[in-house]
């Protein structure tokens, strides 16, 4: 029998060829490779294109060139956010076998923010997961309310149609009312009918009058037995009808009680009614706190959003702890999946930059040319692994000409818990941007002038200021109007509403924008301040405060007039149920009561009337309930009298009273 | 069109090859292992030489290979759901993974990546079924089948090309 090889040794050297192929390929390509790489999971992280001109990866010396970095800023696809012309990293081969990148040093050459771009960076088919850092964002720069602000119709009609009667807190809460107190005023008839305590109350009066006029000696025992076990009868049943009719009473006067709160509430509702009406009618706020959130709001938001951007990107990818951490896995043809780290206390990061420089040097004679110089330190993805903070500092070396105190400074400290990051940026004599403020349809020239940034986070929470300030504005007007023009002339109309602003705004020169962002990291809430808010709003009072007034009058009668019917029948309502319950139903209690009381004390006399020794077990039982303390709660219906044991006394024989007798 | 002809050939020849059913049905199943896991892998080319160094069948493991890359498709979402479970939910594995993690060389076959590890997991458990299945099929294949396909013409060209001669150098 043949032996079965079970080894194909000449396949060695294919397989080998095959290997080294590979190898050369890999090698041959890796340029390309890593070029790929950086492209690819830059542009994960930011969510947006990230390019790359070209790679060099020398293997022997472990140095690897990147040449012509641009970075897409996500808020504007076509700007770069950051654009090198070289990088040079030093790479630790040993962590590259363990797919960890280990930098020595970095330096960045020529770089520069802000710069054009060629062709938009924007992602068509963003992966799963990028970019959801800026999509959470937009979403709560979304609903931050930011007050509306126009003048347009002032002075002429308030157009209070624009009022819905469906959209009033007032209308809702009078109709429920009435429909409350409908509900209530029925059930309390239907009740009353199924009670009907007059029969009772009549049939007990005149057993009360049978009990006066009840004589012991002529009864006989057997009378009196007969009499008693009446008498005790007729109590239970009348103190029964008490409880019920007092449980009835008891839910009245909480359901009055319930109408009436929501009666007193109306007022509340009208007062957010008319706060309501006054937004839709877009009505300006006369206060300088309220304006500048209306004008600056928007810009606000676009100086904040990058902030709270990096800060979030920095908590996704220098996250704390341990933890096992998941990522979406490689793009490839088959499903991408979940690539999890697990990182031990005995590991290497996976991603280290032990020491990172850029240099920039911007020419020219302008306020911001001159040398500036940044550096990082201890950049990882698991800072629980190195247990050093990341430090990052950027300063301006040399200036050609105004100030040379820029300086920016954060510090991030993920290595415990809670994570602390901290930023002070202090800039001074830059060149801030202009912004378009539409509200004040005019565009303003901040000029040279302060930034002021300092942050700082613990935890969740996030503490940051944003001050700007320059001396030295200029405005511009957005639209084409003139002063005196005819049509500014009449008030209300765009054209008067612009030009008033105008010139409003024309004669200030020195402008403060304080931004305050406070909360929790994820919803911070925005707190802006300008002095051109308080500025607008001293002269909109001076103006035309009296035209508002009007126009708020207006919006009061309006909401009035649409609520005023439905409120009389909401209240007129909550009184007729009042009136059922203090007229119909308190009056019944207090029939019954008395009838009980009387019942009870005839029982008394009756007992009192009993010859001596003569003992009525009916007028003497324990059980016998006392009268004259109304039961207030709401008795249990379902409980019934117990059944009375005691054989009746049929042989009427006088028992020596040898014991107390009993009182009930 | 040539990569079509190839692929019938490769598929005549494998299901006719001269090794014993067993050797076939041992390559079909390696190869499958190529197809239902993502490919560009380290573990690929343990495969790849896994195949070659041993007396399977080469045109069986291209077989597999082609007839089960549709299947891992398919299946990817059930090996996500694997790789998962054992990745993120299996506590008491947590210390071999991050072994695996931590361990040069071994963390560039992305055992981390759920599609790649439930896949494999998946493929070491169909290893059986597919093994049977293959047997049987080359077996009732070459009983009934090639009787009858061995007149063809077109089967009597493939056979003659030079890819044959290469074939034969793997032939186990």
């Amino acid at each position: 029998m043949a032996r079965v090889k079970l080894f194909r040794w000449q396949s060695l050297i294919p397989l080998g060829i095959l290997f080294v192929l590979l190898g050369v390929l890999l090698w041959l390509f890796l340029d390309v490779l890593v070029e790929r790489s950086v492209e690819r999971s830059g542009t994960y992280i930011v969510g947006a294109r990230v390019d790359l001109a070209s790679a060099d990866v020398r293997l022997g010396d472990g140095v690897v060139v990147l040449r012509g970095l641009q970075v897409t800023n996500p808020d504007a696809p076509m700007t770069n956010l950051i654009e090198a012309r070289e990088i040079v990293l030093n790479v630790r081969m040993a962590p590259l076998l363990e797919k960890k990148l280990h930098i020595d040093t970095l330096a960045l050459r020529d770089m520069r923010f802000g710069t054009p771009r060629a062709e938009s960076g924007a992602l068509k088919n963003p992966p799963p997961g990028s970019g959801q850092i800026k999509r959470d964002i937009d979403r709560w720069a979304r609903q931050i309310k930011i007050p509306s602000f126009s003048l347009e119709g002032l002075g002429q009609v308030v157009n209070v149609g624009a009022i819905r009667p469906e959209s009033l807190q007032t209308l809702a809460q009078a109709r429920a009312i009435v429909a409350a107190s409908d509900s209530m005023v029925g059930m309390w008839d239907q009740q009353i009918r199924a009670l009907d305590p007059r029969p009772q109350i009549d049939s007990t009066r005149a057993f009360i009058a049978e009990l006066r006029a009840a004589d012991p000696a002529r009864l006989g025992v057997a009378g009196i037995t007969t009499l008693g076990t009446n008498a005790r009868a007729r109590l239970t049943a009348v103190t029964h009808l008490r409880n019920q009719v007092a449980a009835l009473d008891s839910s009245a006067r909480g359901g009055v009680a319930d109408v009436r709160s929501l009666v007193q509430g109306l007022a509340d509702a009208r007062d957010a009614d008319i706060a309501f009406a006054r937004g839709l009618l877009k009505l300006p706020s006369l206060e300088g706190p309220q304006l500048s959130p209306a004008i600056f709001g928007e810009a606000a938001l676009s100086w904040v959003k990058p902030v709270l951007y990096w800060m979030r990107i920095a908590e996704e990818y220098v996250p704390p702890g341990l933890n096992p951490r998941r990522y979406a896995g490689p793009r490839r043809a088959r499903r991408r999946g979940t690539t999890v780290l697990f990182p031990t206390g005995q590991s290497t990061p996976r991603f280290l930059l032990g020491f990172g420089e850029a240099s920039l040097a911007l020419g020219g004679t302008g306020a911001a040319a001159g040398s500036y110089a940044a550096r990082i330190t201890g950049l990882t993805s698991d800072p629980m692994l190195t247990r050093t903070p990341i430090a990052l500092l950027a300063s301006r070396t040399d200036a050609v000409r105004g100030p040379r105190d820029i300086r920016v400074a954060a510090l991030l400290d993920h290595a415990s818990r809670p994570i602390r990051d901290s930023l002070a940026a202090d800039l001074r004599g830059i060149s801030l941007p202009s912004v378009t403020l539409a509200p004040l349809g005019a565009r303003l020239l901040l000029g040279t002038g302060m930034s002021n940034l300092s942050l700082a986070r613990s935890g969740d929470q996030l503490d940051a200021r944003w001050l700007w300030r320059s001396p030295d504005v200029r405005w511009e007007r957005l639209t084409g109007a003139t002063p005196g023009d005819a049509a500014a002339q009449r008030i209300g109309t765009k054209a008067w509403a612009d030009d008033l602003l105008w010139r409003t705004i024309a004669g200030i020169d020195n402008v403060e924008i304080d931004l305050r962002l406070s909360g929790t990291v994820t919803r911070p809430s925005l707190a802006v301040r300008s002095n051109v808010g308080e500025t607008i709003a001293q002269s909109l009072r001076r103006e035309f405060g009296r035209e508002v007034e009007r126009a708020e009058q207006q919006v009061r009668a309006k909401v009035d007039s649409l609520v005023q019917s439905e409120v009389a029948r909401a209240r007129a309502m909550a009184e007729t149920a009042r009136a059922k319950a203090m007229n119909e139903i308190a009056p019944r209690v207090a029939e019954v009561q008395q009838v009980e009381t009387q019942l009870d004390a005839e029982i008394r006399a009756l007992v009192q009337r009993l010859p001596a020794g003569v003992r009525v077990p009916a007028l003497s039982i324990p059980g016998l309930p006392r009268v004259g303390r109304p039961d207030t709660t709401v008795p249990d219906t379902t409980r019934k009298t117990p059944p009375d044991t005691t054989p009746p006394d049929t042989t009427a024989t006088a028992v020596p009273d040898s014991t107390p007798r009993h009182r009930s | 069109m040539l990569t079509i002809l190839k692929i019938i050939q490769y598929l005549v020849r494998a299901l006719n090859s001269e090794g014993t059913p067993g050797q076939v049905a041992v390559g079909f199943t390696l190869g499958a292992a190529l197809g239902l896991t993502p490919v560009v892998n380290l573990h690929s080319l343990v495969f790849i030489a896994v195949i070659a160094v041993f007396r399977v069948s080469v045109p069986g493991a291209l077989l597999g290979w082609l007839l089960m890359t549709p299947v891992g498709f398919l299946l990817d979402p059930a090996f996500d759901a694997i790789g998962r479970a054992l990745l993120l939910n299996a506590g008491e594995l947590t210390p071999l993974w991050t072994t695996i993690y931590n361990t040069p060389i071994l963390s560039l076959a992305n055992l981390n990546n759920s599609v790649v590890l439930g896949s494999l997991i998946g493929w070491a458990g169909l290893t059986v079924p597919i093994y049977v299945v293959a047997r049987i099929g080359v077996g009732q294949y070459r009983k009934h089948v090639y009787p009858k396909i061995a007149t063809w013409k077109i089967f009597k060209a493939v056979k003659a090309s030079k890819v044959y001669n290469v074939y034969r150098l793997f032939q186990p």
